[in-house]
């Protein structure tokens, strides 16, 4: 902490260090954030986690949380606003940060902050006619239910603006395509996309030139929502987020608020939701698994997977109530206890998964088949997964460590033994094959955490009681978790309402879908699709 | 020219590996069942949220108290409590619960409401077959018709309250509840 | 009272010579009623292998199938082809109309000339060709017409690759198809398919040559690429485009090339077990002592023989279909081109010095 105060104070000198916040924090004015940025990004820290958008009402302004793949502990975070509200514009960092690129597209959709020199100023979200800027506290624009088709040219026309010589302010619009390109649009519906995601690829006969993820299809503006929620409404759209990873989100969010409001929350709930965030870790690689398997033809390899996620499915059924969406934890705890029979199961599907991964291996990992379409394409140095903030399974197939569980210890984990399953330490590059094999290996290593949980299952209840109306006090408070897809991140500010004042969810989903074009590159439309799946995102985790 | 040949018989062989596998399942039987022919081995886990209902003892008398704790507290507005003020044999004015409306269509099945009532009065069951011909079959009157509150001796009420929820919230919620209407 | 076909037909045959007088018109007859008989008997095996194939793969999945429709849901395959025949057939705006629907029933006439090529039973056959197995490989092919027009006619760029794909992959694996089986005409020394039967009266050729095992092998996965199924179905290739060349085909126009897939596999499994697998005749052993054992193979009829042959061929294929993933294209292209080919050169040449050293 002190460090990296010291070193806050050496990039950014006169500027003071707000006491009192979980993370040092600074605020800078528009104009200095690219300097201080730049001297951040050259100390190390090079992975952006989190750049959140938020209406302050008098001014609009933005929250980077900045994380470091060396210094892996550190986050330090970024604050500016401008007062202006008819025609806000910042700057951006996306060429500091590749991964802001979109956020800052996803800031401008909902706040209408344009950023300078960000080379594509579309819309996010929302359809290029939509009027209005939701997110903003005084939005109360009506948008009637659109019945025309979503024009061609807000789709293919990146606007951008610059400073020209004279220091003002100039708009620029460039084409996605040229116009003798071969475009082929995959999706929004579309076998492969897993979920209503909209690429549009540009083709060389098979090779893949360029792809343009097109957002947005099942965005339900779910922290829009979250902004006239208490805090325990908002718990169940948490898991509808990464719905594959539910029960971790919930988690976080559940920790968030328990933290922001000093609720202590006893030791057995700890253990038995990261048993549960565990196996829905399982339950997310296993589809995971089958839908890589299905995207490349062998659909029985898919069925196989969605047998053995049955079992996960059933043990939350039976002591959580829900299948999909367990809605387990509760601030303050879990809303039941587990039931009597509860470790026998789990030990009794920790053998039986360690074998199904055995059978995996000899379906698919060793067919010739599969491995000759998986090796050596989409390659992802580390680097690049850096900077594009590729996190969870992604990032550490190309030898980034950069797993939530062992930087910042939550709930029970700094109380079990596991290793970060790494792969290519020393080449430090990727390819769809290490993006696979690193999901099977994850199944083992959370088995093992699973089964040590298991054993020391401490017996001091599950839940604790909190007022009937939960209230943080103001603030801001950030809780990052290790999801199934990566470093998922819970924001909150509140103003002491027992509504949040503002919600914002770290997507690792949106970042994963980012990584599409740079590594479809040059390679063909069958290696998109394995990409594709390799990356395993979820669309509604995008697109909240 | 090793390799090539090593490649091929490899992966000839391993191409068998796999086939072994399928072929294991093939003559294992299968794991999926006939849904309605074997419905009644299909038995969901006692916690399974799968509808709200409100439980009526012998004498048709429920424990709601038309509060409106739970429509308030439920995400989608999936509960409707309508309610009626009359005025009882002792002269008193008292709240009395009209209809019940529960919408299983927009219901997320999160528990909340059934967490949050303070008399325990709604509760969730295993019944999962929701399906129907028209949507507006989807709303459900939870309280049967002619039903009312059960009778309990004032001691009692507070008893039957769960642990997580506060004491509290029972009455600040409800002024803010009749506000609205 | 014997079981075989062929004396069902004789029968017939007499009857219409005893009534008829003028020659001509009982061949016309003749003519209507094996055109007929084909059909129904292309239909019928399309339906089988369909609710087959779906059996079996559920089967694979462990799961149970189609299990509504009749007992088993052996019936579904007739609901289904009801419901194609009724379905709408989906008018486009902006395609060739002529080609668009002219595909479909290429496809299908490639795979009924074949038909009229095959040997089903001991003398039930339509046509018996002094270059049979010429014919066979070279009708065959038509179909890729038929799915090149189908890609390019629909103005469809995911039915573009689709095609571009189909044609790739056909006209590859065709000559690995070819080759394999000329090692089978130089063993068999006829490309006369009656010929080749009876040269397998005793032994099938699979027995009769280390180097026919071989090209059994490479004739099965080519005939396997060429229907355009399994691991090898890029044209289609539902994750990557969809469906490929009949991504715009709705109800019976799709049904056709649906129907002609079923159809090929089973005309490919057909050939291999004609070709390989000794077709209608019976299991002998060619030692003495054994003349029981052959004479109870023999009361068996040739065409349980020789469905019971090619279905065994077509679970293989099944198998495989459900097991693999797909093929990326270059890897098919190399498969073929680096793999197959050398191999079936190279089985040519042995098997001719073979034929050379030991007949």
């Amino acid at each position: 902490m002190e460090d990296i105060k010291k070193l806050l104070a050496k990039v950014a000198p006169g500027k003071e260090v707000a006491e009192g916040t979980q993370y040092p924090t600074i605020e800078l004015e528009p104009n200095e954030v690219r300097a201080v940025a730049k001297k951040l990004k050259e100390a190390g820290f090079d992975y952006l986690i989190n750049l959140t958008g938020v209406d302050y009402t008098d001014a609009l302004g933005t929250v980077y949380h900045i994380s470091s793949s060396t210094n892996k502990t550190a986050v330090v975070v970024l604050k500016t606003k401008t007062a202006d509200r008819e025609n806000p514009v910042l700057y951006t960092v996306c060429d500091i940060w590749k991964s802001a690129d979109l956020y800052e597209r996803e800031v401008f959709d909902f706040y209408g902050i344009r950023f300078i020199d960000h080379p594509d100023m579309r819309r996010i979200f929302l359809r290029g006619d939509w009027k209005g800027f939701p997110f903003r506290k005084d939005y109360n624009e009506v948008n009637e239910m659109p019945t025309t088709n979503v024009n061609i040219d807000d789709l293919e026309t990146l606007p951008s603006i610059t400073f020209d010589k004279e220091g003002k302010i100039v708009e620029k619009t460039k084409q996605l395509f040229d116009n003798n390109e071969y475009v082929v649009n995959f999706g929004p519906q579309h076998p492969a996309t897993h979920g209503v995601l909209h690429l549009r690829v540009s083709l060389d006969g098979e090779i893949v030139k360029k792809v343009d993820p097109n957002f947005g299809y099942i965005h339900r503006g779910i922290e829009k929502m979250c902004e006239s929620l208490t805090y325990p409404q908002i718990l169940p759209y948490t898991e509808r987020l990464d719905y594959l990873s539910g029960s971790i989100n919930r988690h976080a969010f559940c920790m968030c608020v328990e933290k922001a409001a000093g609720i202590e929350v006893p030791q057995r709930a700890q253990y038995i939701r990261c048993i549960f965030d565990e196996l829905t870790r399982i339950a997310s690689h296993l589809l995971g698994w089958g839908c890589m398997a299905m995207d490349m033809g062998a659909i029985t390899a898919f069925i196989y997977g969605m047998r053995d996620r049955e079992k996960i499915m059933d043990i939350f059924e039976e002591n959580a109530g829900g299948r999909l969406m367990p809605a387990y934890s509760i601030i303050g705890g879990l809303t039941k206890d587990v039931v009597p029979n509860f470790q026998q199961t789990i030990s009794e599907f920790v053998a039986y998964m360690r074998e199904s991964i055995k059978e995996y291996h000899t379906l698919f990992t060793g067919n010739p088949i599969a491995t000759g379409r998986m090796h050596n394409v989409g390659w992802l140095t580390k680097e690049t997964a850096v900077a594009l903030g590729t996190t969870g399974p992604t990032g550490r197939a190309s030898g980034w460590s950069n797993d939530v569980r062992k930087i910042a210890p939550y709930a029970a984990y700094d109380k079990v033994k596991f290793k970060e399953v790494l792969r290519n330490t020393d080449t430090c590059k990727g390819d769809s094959f290490d993006r696979y094999i690193i999901r099977l290996d994850e199944v083992l290593e959370s088995l093992n955490i699973i089964e040590q949980l298991n054993e020391n299952l401490p017996d001091d209840g599950v839940n604790v009681k909190v007022p009937a109306i939960v209230k943080l006090p103001e603030g801001e408070y950030y809780q990052r978790a290790e999801s199934a897809r990566g470093d998922f991140g819970v924001y909150i500010k509140s103003d002491g309402n027992k509504n949040p004042y503002r919600v914002k969810f770290r997507s690792p989903c949106m970042t994963l879908i980012s990584a599409l074009d740079p590594l479809c590159k040059g390679e063909k439309i069958a290696d998109l699709i394995t990409i594709g799946a390799s990356l395993d995102y979820v669309i509604p985790c995008a697109d909240r | 020219m090793k390799k090539y040949f090593t490649d091929i018989f490899s992966g000839i062989w391993n191409l068998l590996k796999g086939m072994k596998i399928t072929g294991k399942v093939l003559v294992s039987p299968a794991v999926t069942e006939c849904y309605p022919e074997k419905r009644d081995e299909l038995q969901p886990k006692e916690r399974f949220r799968a509808e709200l209902t409100m439980p009526h003892n012998e004498n048709n008398e429920h424990k709601c108290t038309a509060c409106g704790i739970c429509a308030m507290n439920c995400p989608n507005q999936t509960i409707t409590v309508k309610k009626s003020k009359i005025t009882d044999e002792n002269g008193k004015p008292k709240i009395v619960l009209d209809q019940y409306l529960y919408d299983i269509g927009s219901c997320i099945f999160c528990g909340l409401c059934t967490r949050v009532c303070p008399q325990g009065a709604i509760e969730f069951t295993n019944n999962f077959e929701h399906a129907v011909y028209t949507r507006s079959k989807l709303i459900k009157q939870l309280n049967k018709p002619g039903s009312k509150k059960v009778e309990v001796a004032k001691p009692a009420a507070p008893a039957a309250k769960p642990a997580q929820a506060g004491q509290n919230e029972v009455a600040a919620p409800k002024q803010e509840n009749e506000n609205k209407q | 009272m014997s079981l075989e076909l062929i004396d069902g037909i004789n029968k017939i045959h007499e009857f219409l010579t005893s009534n008829i007088e003028a020659a001509w018109v009982v061949s016309l007859i003749e003519y209507v009623l094996v055109g007929l008989g084909f059909l129904t008997l292309y239909a019928l095996i399309a339906l089988f292998l369909i609710i087959f194939e779906r059996k079996i793969c559920a089967y694979f999945q462990c799961r149970l199938g189609p299990n509504r429709v009749g007992p088993w849901g052996i019936f579904q395959v007739f609901a289904d082809m009801v419901k194609i025949l009724i379905k709408e057939i989906i008018p486009l705006k902006h395609n060739d109309k002529l080609l668009f629907y002219a595909a479909p029933f290429i496809v299908i006439m490639g795979s009924l000339l074949t038909f009229g090529g095959l040997q089903f039973a001991e003398g039930v056959h339509g046509v018996d060709f002094n270059v049979g197995v010429f014919y066979l490989l070279a009708v065959s092919s038509i179909s890729i017409i038929g799915v090149m027009l189908a890609g390019w006619s629909s103005n469809n760029k995911y039915s573009l690759i689709g095609a571009m794909r189909s044609g790739a992959q056909v006209i590859s694996f065709e000559l690995s198809a070819c080759l394999s089986m000329m090692a089978i005409v130089i063993l068999g020394g006829s490309m006369n398919l009656s010929d080749l039967m009876a040269a397998q009266e005793d032994v099938w050729f699979i027995f009769q040559s280390p180097f026919t095992v071989v090209a059994l092998v490479i004739y099965l996965i080519a005939a396997h690429a060429e229907t355009n199924r399994g691991p090898f179905d890029l044209p289609e290739a539902e994750s990557e485009l969809t469906a490929g060349y009949h991504v715009e085909y709705s109800g019976i126009t799709f049904g056709f090339f649906y129907v002609g897939e079923y159809c090929n596999l089973f005309i490919n499994a057909a050939i291999g077990t004609l070709v390989f697998l000794g077709g209608w005749q019976a299991f002998h052993l060619p030692f003495a002592g054994c003349e029981g054992f052959n004479a109870v193979m023999d009361a068996i009829p040739s065409y349980v023989w020789m469905f019971g042959k090619t279905l065994l061929l077509i679970f293989l294929s099944l198998w495989v279909r459900w097991t693999f993933p797909r093929l990326r294209i270059d890897q098919l292209l190399r498969l073929e081109w680096k793999i197959m080919l050398p191999f079936s050169l190279a089985n040519i040449l042995l098997m001719a010095i073979w034929v050379a050293l030991v007949k």
